[in-house]
């Protein structure tokens, strides 16, 4: 069954490469995929357009798109939203707010919802994103609902994330708190042509301000009028592929820490894990051997576990 | 795959403006657990027939008003073959005279809803059609 698919896929043929990523999404013979895609000759440059809600990501994306197509780079976009824990489902509507290319091979759009929530959609995005790269797409687009602790674990497996922020949109406290501005390697001030930039702007400073070491760009953008589109992918382009980054031993620490958090959210809820609670809650472990176990479950699990 | 949540591209082709009803249909099919892409209005129906080869699509869903349907739909089920996705099901809602319904069940339309239409049925009706629409190309 499998083996045709990838044939498809080693040929270009999109159509294979949509079918993969819904299997990859669903947690569905996703090791079998990874081991038979093509070596990609180049590295894509991995982009994350994060942010809060309403902040505009899809609208931007839309705008990066066409930017990305001047400089003759192909694009893949991957929308990721929350599936409806109640129901299973899930209404993606992404897609809306970015212009259609039908005619353009050079652009992919695909919106997402994992079953199981934002967890386990970040367990599946290093084979959603190694699928799309092996394809051969020069840029990847990475679309996620901006919600704090989540998008440490997305900054591992990109190389550049973009945090979008807009006027009038909470003060300065509530980046704070959500770690957003931590996270980010460009910071973009959204909807700018919007009253209130100045503000988010002072705000936005002050609070790079107090952090120390390198801060971020921050660059005004209004997807609007098109303002500081083209300096934004300039920002984009300007900074280093972080995940081809080898010499820095505190990279490689942080990579760990938030490898870790990711294969966290997607152990905790399998039988092993609950078995081992299990029999620690009732004594039946001691801690340190506990400690030990869940150690072991972690480094053995795969990190597409469904 | 049995259990994975069926995914459902939703548009409006042509120059109708009214999405009233397909936003009304887009809720009660993620409700259901569907995972709806809505790809909005004025689509092209080539933009259409990509967004569904991109997003694996097991469904599209359109909404007419316009009465353009024997212009459009067509066109856009020629396209889909074109592209490889004769395995997706299509839907239309929308006004449709009596008299074009056999016309577009016959071009290869599963199913036609008109106005009034029950959301529950809708939601039956995907949920009844055999799943294993798939088995042509991922073989």
């Amino acid at each position: 069954m499998l083996a045709p698919l990838l044939e498809r896929f080693r040929q270009r043929d999109r159509l294979a490469l949509a079918r993969l990523l819904s299997l990859v999404a669903r947690g569905e013979q996703t090791e079998e995929i990874l081991a038979g895609l093509p070596t990609t000759a180049k590295p894509a440059r991995v982009v994350s357009i994060t942010g809060p809600g309403g902040v505009g990501k899809s609208s931007l994306t839309g705008k990066l798109i066409a930017e990305i197509r001047r400089h003759h780079l192909s694009v893949a976009v991957l929308a990721c939203d929350p599936q409806s824990p109640l129901s299973g489902g899930a209404l993606l509507g992404d897609r809306f707010r970015m212009p259609a290319h039908p005619d353009d091979d050079g652009v992919f759009i695909r919106s997402l919802a994992a079953a199981g929530g934002q967890g386990a959609l970040a367990a599946h995005l290093p084979a959603l994103l190694q699928l799309v790269e092996s394809f051969g797409f020069e840029v990847i687009l990475l679309e996620t609902v901006g919600a704090g602790q989540g998008d440490t674990a997305v900054r591992a497996l990109v190389d550049v994330v973009v945090l979008l922020l807009q006027p009038e949109t909470g003060d300065e406290l509530q980046w704070e708190k959500a770690g957003l501005l931590e996270v980010a390697d460009v910071i973009a001030l959204h909807k700018a042509d919007l009253p209130g930039i100045d503000r988010a702007e002072a705000q936005v400073l002050a609070a790079l301000g107090l952090s120390a070491g390198p801060t971020p760009p921050v660059l005004r953008v209004s997807s609007r009028t098109g303002q500081g589109i083209a300096d934004l992918w300039q920002a984009i382009r300007a900074l280093p592929l972080r995940r081809g980054l080898r010499r820095d031993a505190d990279e490689l620490f942080r990579l760990t820490r938030e490898w870790l958090a990711v294969r966290f959210a997607a152990v905790r809820a399998t039988p092993p894990c609950t078995a081992l609670l299990d029999r620690w809650r009732t004594g039946q472990v001691r801690t340190e051997a506990a400690v030990r176990e869940l150690l072991r479950l972690l480094s053995d699990s795969p990190l597409d576990h469904d | 795959m049995s259990n994975a949540p069926l995914r459902v591209v939703l548009a409006k082709v042509g120059l109708d403006g009214h999405d009233r009803g397909i936003k009304v249909v887009a809720r009660a099919l993620r409700d259901a657990g569907f995972h709806v892409i809505y790809a909005g209005l004025w689509q092209t129906p080539e933009a259409v027939v990509r967004a569904v080869a991109d997003e694996d699509a097991d469904w599209l869903g359109i909404s007419l008003l316009s009465g353009a349907h024997m212009t459009l739909m067509p066109r856009l089920l020629q396209l889909l073959r074109e592209a490889g996705l004769s395995h997706v099901g299509v839907l239309v809602g929308g006004i449709i005279p009596e008299d074009d319904v056999p016309k577009l069940l016959e071009l290869g339309v599963a199913k036609v809803f008109g106005p009034g239409t029950p959301l529950d049925d809708i939601v039956a009706f995907l949920q009844q059609a055999p799943r294993d629409r798939h088995a042509s190309t991922a073989s």
